[in-house]
């Protein structure tokens, strides 16, 4: 009875790391912080829960098994007098750990190799006979069967999802959060409906994120003269003059040119403020300005779909016209 | 009584080769050190292009690799395959040959990848005339190692030369396969095989090169030279031989883990997978078998610095078997790949394993070469202590970077958005951690310089034993076996069906993996957009070879969110077909340029190469000023062509001749596009730059939709 239950404890305990493995799967695929990543935590929290209550009962048992030796003990001493229990309880007794390496290695204590030795020998070095260790036996067959079984799971079923399946499944996934998100953000301001804004109110937000926290002035001029960046005060514009063009702008940043991306620091509606506040600088013709950069900009009421205005799509073109094997 | 005889060890071959890989191994932790420094002093290069890190680092895995850990090999193999044998090695001439035709490799190695010449297949970078040699010397080496066997007075072989047979015979075979390419000039070569299988037969033979290479030979050497030094039985010949069967059966399978979620079909990267979690036993054996022979010996292990080492050595081995599994979990590999994990992940294997177990036997065995003590036990102490720490704070720090950088690439805000849009935020993060792993590097190199002291003052104290006097029974005095033993016994006397038994083991998972990639069209969907590179785009290509941009560049976008939205569309194995070699690399120091083509227009290329701060300033890309001021040399552009003709590229008949004009047609046209910008120079249109940024402006732009505004 004992001894099963000691051979159930090497098989439960890869059990358990399968488990943590599996839950690091999951975790894996939703690193990052995406909002599903706490998707599976339910399912593998029960595991885990069914674990502990496997192990409570393991210890139950165990406590069970110790006072039934108890009585075994007191009958014993009943039976047979006290002589012969003192001699059963007296034998030398291992400790936990002792018995425990002796079950999961078999192996022979080093003073009696010499009865595993074997005869040849090579330049001195001699062998022993002991046995392949238990507990890497059952490692070996357990990783085995977790290749069968997941090989089979993802290819001779339909069960598993292949790679770009899983990519669907994240890209969707992916959406619904965003979308979720989306909802409870009231009145979201973005490039495709951001407006100018002209109430003395929202402009001086502006100057304020302006000349504040946006550090707009540092590269762009305390009044918009521009300086490592471009000019805000001229009608010429690099990446689009309209107010949605400015919000995009400041939204993603032109990394590439050292314009950095303000998604993150500043709120859609202080982009749009910051946005109108520089718009509103048009004209101004303060000292020291910049030279002139990109195209002139006709402000419009109604703003036609941009272009494309991308300089590699055209050349690329060009080049491929150009080339008789094309 | 049985007839004695009298013979003598070759010491001489030994000494050579352990002079090798001393001065080898600091050479190339050397190297190693620099690439590591300029990853946080990216001016390191002083502006040579020779030394500049894409170049230097294949030199620096070369060097660790194949000459510091190859001449190890040699040195343990040669000493220790005489005495387990108990004969002298077959051939005086062979040896002599080994020897001086493996530096003369290593010396090819040293000029040719500092120069650009390079096949861009890691681990096996050297070109087409290197590799014929590689393959003559180890020729060699096998006839000199099997001439001894036959001719031994040991009837039965002992477990570390079943390791040094599969060891053989694999190389051989990965050698060989890896490497098949048509020369186009003597310095540059095509391999036969394009895109994903490229990449599979690559990463067959890259994983198999960690473990033929690094791994199967030093377990070899851990048999001979770790009871030798503890002076105990081996823990369990069955132990062995279940281990080394499995080991070297699944070992071969567990290639196609480096290309997890790569455009390599799902069912290959799963076999990359499930073998690789099979391994963990069959390796775990081996560090067992070590580590359980030292029952009885651990009060000496305390004292004995060549015991420490080993131990340290066998643990990392450990390890690094386990990690290595544990990282071809798909979803691990998700976080893993491509960051400094895995960077972490190797040099515990290579500083731990290979480099301790290398110092342990120099430690046990020169003394013994040269009739005398250790110089000092201490000096030997300090070596280790400052060794382990040398191990610690290199690869601890990469572990942290691998994961802070992966956790960046993946942030997403709660709307949507990459939270670290600009992918150098998330290297100017962990460059702190660079400079932490360059400290690691010199604890290490400075424990190296110790045992090197420590080693010279031994050998000088010494007299040398070139022929060390020993006898053994005849081999005529073999009993025949008839009664019962052990079944393996059978095969331990007979080497030839032990080498055969081994073949077949190593074959299997290798044709079973490559085969249905190579034969089956459908493997690989054709996507009816990409076309064959211009003659412009080759030329620029192979710069990109020769400049080891792969190094830290990767071109292989997976189908995760977080790089669909970073770069572009996930990359389709149809788009590769025409790359000979792939290029997908294997870490992303800087960001994966797949889909780099129309990202930027050309002068932001060409200012980022002559200074990559003025475009992205914090960069740790070196500047490329040679690339703008060298003139592409189009003297073997029709050769290219034609070696791809044959090799299956469908450019159009004749057209290597016009191929030329082609190229400085396109090259005008991307001249004249940069000077619209402002950028001017003489002779403009005839610099690599062109080239390079043609080719640049390509990639990934077959499939890819017309550019946006604004993107």
């Amino acid at each position: 009875m004992k001894n099963k239950t000691l051979k159930l404890i090497p098989a439960a305990l890869p059990l358990l790391l399968l488990s943590t493995t599996s839950w690091g799967q999951a975790a894996a695929d939703g690193a990052g912080g995406n909002p599903y990543f706490y998707d599976g935590l339910l399912s593998y929290g029960l595991l885990f829960l069914a674990a502990a209550v496997f192990i409570a009962a393991l210890v139950a048992l165990y406590n069970l098994l110790n006072i039934m030796v108890k009585v075994q003990q007191i009958r014993i001493y009943q039976e047979q007098g006290i002589e012969a229990f003192k001699e059963e309880v007296q034998k030398p007794q291992q400790s936990l750990f002792h018995r425990l390496y002796k079950r999961m290695t078999h192996v022979v204590p080093v003073e009696k190799e010499e009865d595993i030795l074997f005869d040849h020998e090579y330049d001195g070095i001699r062998e022993l006979d002991n046995v392949l260790p238990p507990w890497w036996v059952a490692m070996f067959y357990l990783s085995i069967a977790f290749a069968v079984v997941y090989y089979t799971y993802y290819h001779f079923t339909d069960a598993g999802p292949s790679s770009t399946e899983e990519y669907k499944m994240e890209m969707e996934r992916a959406e619904k959060a965003v979308q979720a998100y989306l909802a409870t953000q009231s009145s979201q301001v973005d490039e495709t409906n951001a407006e100018l804004l002209t109430d003395a109110q929202s402009l001086a937000a502006g100057k304020t994120i302006y000349e504040g926290k946006g550090t707009c002035f540092t590269c762009h001029g305390m009044q918009g003269e521009g300086g490592i960046g471009p000019n805000m005060t001229d009608p010429y514009w690099i990446h689009g003059g309209d107010i949605k063009d400015l919000f995009k702008t400041i939204k993603y940043g032109v990394p590439e040119k050292g314009m950095i991306s303000w998604k993150d620091q500043l709120k859609p509606l202080e982009m749009e403020q910051v946005a109108s506040y520089i718009l509103s600088l048009q004209g101004t013709n303060p000292p020291n300005p910049k030279e002139p950069q990109g195209e002139l900009y006709q402000q419009q009421v109604d703003n036609a779909a941009p272009a494309d205005t991308s300089a590699t799509g055209a050349a690329k073109k060009q080049e491929a016209d150009a080339i008789g094997m094309q | 009584m049985a007839q004695v005889e009298k013979f003598s060890y070759d010491n001489a071959i030994v000494r050579k080769f352990a002079y090798a890989s001393i001065l080898f191994g600091a050479v190339g932790i050397l190297v190693g050190l620099i690439a590591a420094l300029q990853l946080v002093f990216p001016s390191l290069n002083l502006g040579i292009a020779e030394v500049t890190f894409g170049r230097i680092r294949p030199l620096h895995t070369n060097a660790a690799i194949f000459a510091f850990v190859g001449n190890g090999i040699f040195m343990g193999v040669y000493y220790s395959l005489q005495r387990l044998l108990k004969t002298r090695m077959f051939s005086k001439g062979l040896s002599e040959f080994h020897f001086w035709g493996w530096q003369a490799i290593i010396l090819a190695a040293a000029i040719t990848l500092p120069l650009g010449i390079t096949s861009a297949k890691e681990y096996a970078e050297l070109e087409w005339p290197i590799d014929i040699a590689i393959a003559l010397v180890w020729v060699a080496f096998g006839i000199n190692m099997f001439g001894t066997i036959l001719k031994r007075r040991e009837q039965h072989l002992y477990v570390a030369i079943w390791f040094y047979i599969a060891t053989w015979v694999t190389v051989t075979v990965l050698h060989i396969g890896n490497n098949l390419e048509l020369p186009v000039s003597l310095w540059k070569s095509y391999p036969v095989f394009a895109g994903v299988q490229d990449a599979l037969i690559q990463w067959w033979y890259g994983h198999n090169a960690v473990a033929f290479f690094l791994t199967t030979p030093y377990l070899g050497l851990m048999y001979y030279f770790l009871p030798k030094a503890a002076n105990r039985p081996v823990y369990s010949y069955k132990l062995s031989i279940i281990h080394f069967w499995a080991l070297i059966f699944i070992y071969i399978w567990a290639g196609p883990h480096h290309l997890l979620y790569t455009s390599l079909p799902d069912w290959a990267q799963s076999l990359g997978t499930v073998f690789s979690i099979m391994l963990i036993a069959p390796s775990w054996g081996g560090m067992l078998n070590g580590l359980l022979t030292l029952r009885g010996a651990w009060d000496r292990v305390r004292q004995d610095p060549v015991l420490k080492f080993m131990v340290v050595a066998v643990t990392a081995y450990g390890m690094a078997t386990f990690e290595g599994p544990m990282l071809s979990i798909k979803s691990v590999n998700a976080i893993s790949h491509y960051t400094d994990w895995t960077i972490g992940h190797v040099h515990i294997g290579t500083l731990g394993w290979n480099g301790f177990l290398t110092f342990g036997i120099l430690y046990w065995m020169l003394p013994r070469l040269f009739n005398t003590k250790l110089y000092s036990q201490k000096l030997a102490n300090v070596h280790f202590w400052i060794g382990t720490l040398g191990i610690l704070f290199y690869a601890i720090p990469l572990y942290w970077a691998g994961w802070t950088q992966s956790l960046m690439w993946k942030q997403f805000t709660p709307d949507g958005f990459l939270q670290y849009g600009n992918f150098l935020e998330t290297v100017t993060q962990i460059i702190p951690m660079y400079a932490l792993r360059a400290l690691g590097g010199t604890l290490y190199v400075a424990g190296y310089f110790v045992m090197s002291y420590n080693l010279v003052k031994t050998v000088q104290a010494g007299s040398f034993i070139g022929d060390e006097a020993a006898e053994a029974p005849a081999a005529s005095t073999w009993a025949a076996h008839t009664g019962k033993e052990h079944w393996h016994r059978w095969i331990e006397r007979r080497p030839v069906q032990m080498l055969i038994a081994a073949t077949i083991a190593i074959l299997i998972g290798g044709m079973v993996e490559v085969f249905p990639m190579i034969m089956i069209d459908d493997q690989v969907p054709k996507i009816e957009s990409v076309t064959p590179y211009t003659p412009l785009e080759l030329e620029g290509r192979d710069i990109y070879i020769r400049e080891g941009c792969l190094g830290c560049h990767s071109q292989m976008v997976r189908p995760f969110r977080s790089e669909t939205e970073r770069y572009g569309e996930y990359s389709k194995s149809g788009e590769y077909i025409y790359d000979r070699p792939f290029l997908w690399g294997s870490k992303r120091t800087g960001p994966d340029l797949h889909r780099v083509g129309g990202k930027y227009p050309h002068s932001w290329h060409y200012n980022h190469m002559e200074e990559p701060q003025t475009t992205s300033p914090g960069s740790i890309m070196p500047p490329y000023p040679w690339l703008l001021r060298d003139e592409l040399s189009t003297k073997n552009t029709a050769a290219k062509i034609r070696a791809l003709q044959k090799l299956g590229t469908p450019y159009p008949d004749r057209y290597d001749e016009i191929a030329v004009d082609d190229l400085q047609k396109q090259a005008s046209i991307i001249a004249e596009n940069l000077r619209k910008d402002g950028i001017d120079g003489d002779k403009l249109e005839e610099k690599e730059i062109i080239a390079v940024i043609a080719y640049l402006q390509r990639l990934g732009t077959d499939i890819k939709p017309a550019p946006q505004a604004g993107n």
